[in-house]
Order: structure tokens, then C-alpha cells, then sequence
């Protein structure tokens, strides 16, 4: 086992001077790794924070409910008690028609002496669902409709579904560009650690006939690689730290100008976490692909 | 035989490297065998090669010498990928430099060292390990003559103490010592005989 560990961190100093010995070409690997894994990462994290926003909108989803304009006080008790039972409602609030008008009168500016001197609004529900399943809000309009005294509803909720549908439309777009460039990035590992194995011939081909196995040779390419997706990884975390530091401070303006609560959020550790492990097993398949196949296609002692 | 000192001799293009390369595992033969202790190597799997090469200390006529590291690093490969110590290593190396005269030049780069000095730290990577049978391919072709007698006399030494040696080249040597000449043609053994029967 000490052998075992000892082999591996023997590799991981080769691999490690490899990567130093030429420090600028595999810092623009690592540059190249971190943009190229921002992209799927911004995505994730715009769909994260649309998503966020569609959850908070999500129990704000509203259903007006207008009452026909002579109703009586015991039919508003009666709706009112109607509403409360169900359980698929979150939030009741009741407007009354003078209310509604004088809100409206202020609202508009018009004064006592408009031409619209009678109140045209009729006494009023605004309720919020715990759900924006569409089968469970058919079956309450159509129980709510059957009641006396209620004239009109109107559903509030078609644009939340629509949005929705569009992020689980990003979330696939996002998915997809990630496949895409994850390919991308293991051809271009792969690459760079073929030219290193052409730069370290001469030490494989030695290797080789004093009796090294392919998975010792193999092994510092792939630490090399591993070390390329770390610090791609880091590179990637870093943009976004800096971008979502950088919307946040632009946002503090606007919710000055807007007295608005807007805060956009970072990922979780956990998603960073991801970042970093994918980035390093992206650097170890692509490097070990790669490694493996020059080896094994490199002629000895011709 | 172990402890012999075998030429393998002939013209360009008999086969002498040839026959080298498949002692040391580095070609599969075609058709028959070549056994070494008791194992056939025509039926050794590839997993197995590596293993088989650390027997052999092997020594070739461009020396393949790593010329970005010293020759202390250089000797002490072989070790690096037997997985050995850090004590043990500083301990052979130095004893392998020290036995073909190049302990005090440990630190340099082998670029600066001359054709037979090179050679002599091929030789000490090759030993380095401990190697039942040395195997060198014509390791006196581009030396001078001085140079080459003192890269045999290395070689003699080593069969003194019972290691197997094998050299393929185009001269036999003009000392006097105890040896076999196996004579290749045209891919094929022509004769093996001792040294005291040579005409």
C-alpha cells in the first residue's frame, strides 16, 4: 500500500513539474478550460435565479373573483366562508366596491365632479393558490362558479406556466451546451497532453525499455491533466464570484432608483463543488485517453 | 550460460540487433522460441514484458541517455520505476557511478560528458538495478579505440562476478579473455564457438 502511494506521489511530482516546466502554456490551458466551463455554469446559474424568482411568483398566483354588483352582505359571508374552507387557497382578501373605488379615484386622479359619478366596480376576492397545477384550478373555478352571487373569475396564472415551460427550455439549452462543450474541452486536454508526449519521447521510450509499465508512464500525463481541470475549475468560480459580485453591485442602484428587492444570487457550494470535480474529471479521462493511446502507439528501439 | 561473455558477430544486416531485440522482449519472434529461465518469451504475455525488461540491463549504441537531467537521475530511473527507496536509490546509484568512474560527476548534465563517459553512465543505469544478463548493442560503435577498451574492460569486470553478458559487434575484442562468438548470416546462426577455437 505504501508502495502503491508512493508510486502515485512520485507521479504526481512529474505531473506537477510537467505542468510548471511550462507554466504559460498551461496557464492558457487552464484559462481556456475556465471560460469554456463558465458558459454552461452562467447558464446554470441564470436558470437558478429565474428559477428562484418563478418559485417566489409561484404562491403569489393570484385568481380575482367580481361579485355581481347587488350582492348581499350574508352572500359575501357565505363566499367568504366558501373560500375559507378550501384548502387549495393560500390567501383570501376581500375588497369592497367603495374601497376599490376610491383607490381607483386616487389612483386616476378623478375628482368628485368626474363624469363617472357613479361607482361602476363590484365587490371583489383576490385569493392566492398553493399550486398552479391546472386540473386542480379548473375544479375550483368550476366549483366557485356554481356559487351565487359570483359574476366573473379570472385566472392569473397562464404567464408564471409559460415561464415555466421557457426554463425548462434553458435548462435543456444549458444541458446540451454543457455536453457540447465538455467534448470540446476533452479534445483540446487531449491534445495538449499528446504534443507532452511527444515533448517527453525520448524519457517514454527510455522508460519503456528499462522496463516501464504503460501505467507508470501514463500516470504523471494524467495528475498534469488533473491539475489542468482543477485549475480550470478555479478559474470558472472565479468568473462567476466576480460576475455575480459585479450584477449585485450594479443592482443596489437600481433598487435605489426602483425601491425594488432584487438580489442575485450566488450558487451553492455544493454547485461549485461540482464545478471543480467535473473540471478535474474532464482533465483525467481526456489526459488518460489520450496518454494512453500516444504510449501505445509509440514505437521503441527502431 | 550464466556468467558467460557472449559476442554476437557478423556482417550489416545478419540480425545482430535483431537477435537482441527479441532476448529483451522488445520483438516477438515469428516462429521458434527463445527461452530464458525456463520461460518461453515467444509465449510471454504483454502485461508481462515490463517485468521480464528489469531483469535485463541493457545498453545501446546511442547510450539513450535523458539529457534534461543529471547523471545521477538518469542512473537512478530504473530504480524510480522499481519502486524503490529514497536511501536505497542514493545508495546504488552512487555505488553504480562509482564503479564505472563517474561518481564525481554525478551532478552534471550528461551533455557534457564525453562519448565513452556517456557510455560509462549507460552502463551504470544499466547495472544499476542489479540485472542478471547485460545485453549491449554495439555500445563501442562510435567510440575510439581507447575509449571502447575501456568500456570492455567494464564489461569483463562484470562477467567476473558472474553476470551474463551479451554484446553484439562488429569487432571481437583483442584482449585475452574468456569468451563465446556466436557467428550470425543472413538472419541465421552461423556457429557458436569459445574463444580458444577461433582460428
Amino acid at each position: 500500500m505504501i508502495n502503491y502511494l508512493n508510486n502515485h506521489y512520485q507521479a504526481f511530482l512529474s505531473g506537477f513539474s510537467r505542468f510548471t516546466n511550462n507554466i504559460g502554456a498551461s496557464m492558457m490551458m487552464i484559462v481556456v478550460i475556465g471560460i469554456t466551463l463558465c458558459l454552461p455554469s452562467a447558464g446554470i446559474l441564470l436558470i437558478e435565479n429565474a428559477g428562484q424568482i418563478s418559485k417566489n411568483i409561484e404562491h403569489e398566483a393570484e385568481i380575482s373573483i367580481f361579485l355581481e354588483k347587488n350582492i348581499s352582505k350574508d352572500q359575501v359571508d357565505f363566499i367568504d366562508l366558501n373560500l375559507k374552507k378550501n384548502s387549495l387557497i393560500k390567501k383570501i382578501h376581500f375588497e369592497p366596491k367603495l374601497i376599490a373605488w376610491e383607490k381607483l379615484q386616487s389612483k386616476l386622479d378623478i375628482g368628485v365632479n368626474a363624469s363617472v359619478s357613479t361607482n361602476p366596480l363590484p365587490d371583489a376576492f383576490f385569493i392566492s393558490l398553493n399550486t398552479l397545477d391546472e386540473i386542480k384550478i379548473k375544479k375550483l373555478i368550476n366549483k366557485l362558479d356554481g356559487i351565487d352571487g359570483i359574476e366573473n373569475i379570472i385566472v392569473d396564472g397562464n404567464w408564471i406556466k409559460k415561464l415555466r415551460i421557457a426554463l425548462s427550455l434553458g435548462k435543456l439549452s444549458v444541458i446540451f451546451l454543457a455536453v457540447l462543450l465538455i467534448i470540446v474541452l476533452l479534445v483540446v486536454i487531449g491534445n495538449t497532453i499528446r504534443l507532452q508526449t511527444l515533448t517527453y519521447r525520448d524519457e517514454i521510450e527510455v522508460s519503456k525499455l528499462i522496463g516501464a509499465t504503460n501505467a507508470f508512464i501514463q500516470r504523471p500525463f494524467m495528475y498534469t491533466g488533473i491539475l489542468y481541470g482543477l485549475g480550470g475549475g478555479i478559474i470558472t468560480i472565479s468568473i462567476l464570484k466576480l460576475s455575480v459580485f459585479g450584477l449585485n453591485t450594479a443592482l443596489v442602484k437600481l433598487v435605489s432608483i426602483f425601491g425594488t428587492d432584487i438580489v442575485f444570487k450566488d450558487l451553492s457550494p455544493k454547485y461549485y463543488l461540482y464545478i471543480v470535480v467535473l473540471a478535474m474529471l474532464i482533465g483525467l479521462i481526456s489526459s488518460y485517453i489520450s496518454a494512453r493511446n500516444s504510449i501505445k502507439r509509440l514505437k521503441i528501439y527502431k | 550460460m550464466p556468467g558467460e561473455l557472449v559476442f554476437v558477430t557478423g556482417p550489416s544486416g545478419a540480425g545482430k540487433t535483431t537477435l537482441l531485440k527479441l532476448i529483451s522482449a522488445l520483438e516477438k519472434p515469428s516462429s521458434g522460441s527463445i527461452v530464458f529461465e525456463s520461460q518461453d518469451l515467444s509465449q510471454i504475455k504483454d502485461k508481462d514484458i515490463p517485468i521480464l525488461r528489469r531483469r535485463f540491463g541493457m545498453i545501446f549504441q546511442d547510450h539513450k541517455l535523458l539529457y534534461d537531467r543529471d547523471c545521477f537521475k538518469n542512473v537512478a530511473l530504473p530504480l524510480k520505476i522499481n519502486n524503490m527507496t529514497k536511501a536505497d536509490t542514493y545508495r546504488r546509484v552512487r555505488a553504480a557511478l562509482d564503479k564505472v568512474d563517474l561518481l564525481q560527476k554525478e551532478r552534471i548534465m550528461p551533455i557534457t560528458l564525453s562519448g565513452g563517459e556517456q557510455q560509462r553512465l549507460a552502463i551504470a543505469r544499466a547495472i544499476v538495478s542489479r540485472p542478471s544478463i547485460l545485453i549491449a548493442d554495439e555500445p563501442t560503435a562510435n567510440l575510439d579505440k581507447e575509449y571502447a577498451e575501456e568500456i570492455m574492460n567494464i564489461f569483463y569486470s562484470f562477467q567476473q562476478v558472474g553476470v551474463t553478458v551479451i554484446i553484439s559487434t562488429h569487432e571481437l575484442p583483442s584482449t585475452k579473455i574468456n569468451f563465446k562468438r556466436l557467428q550470425l548470416n543472413g538472419g541465421a546462426i552461423q556457429n557458436l564457438i569459445s574463444y580458444d577455437q577461433l582460428p
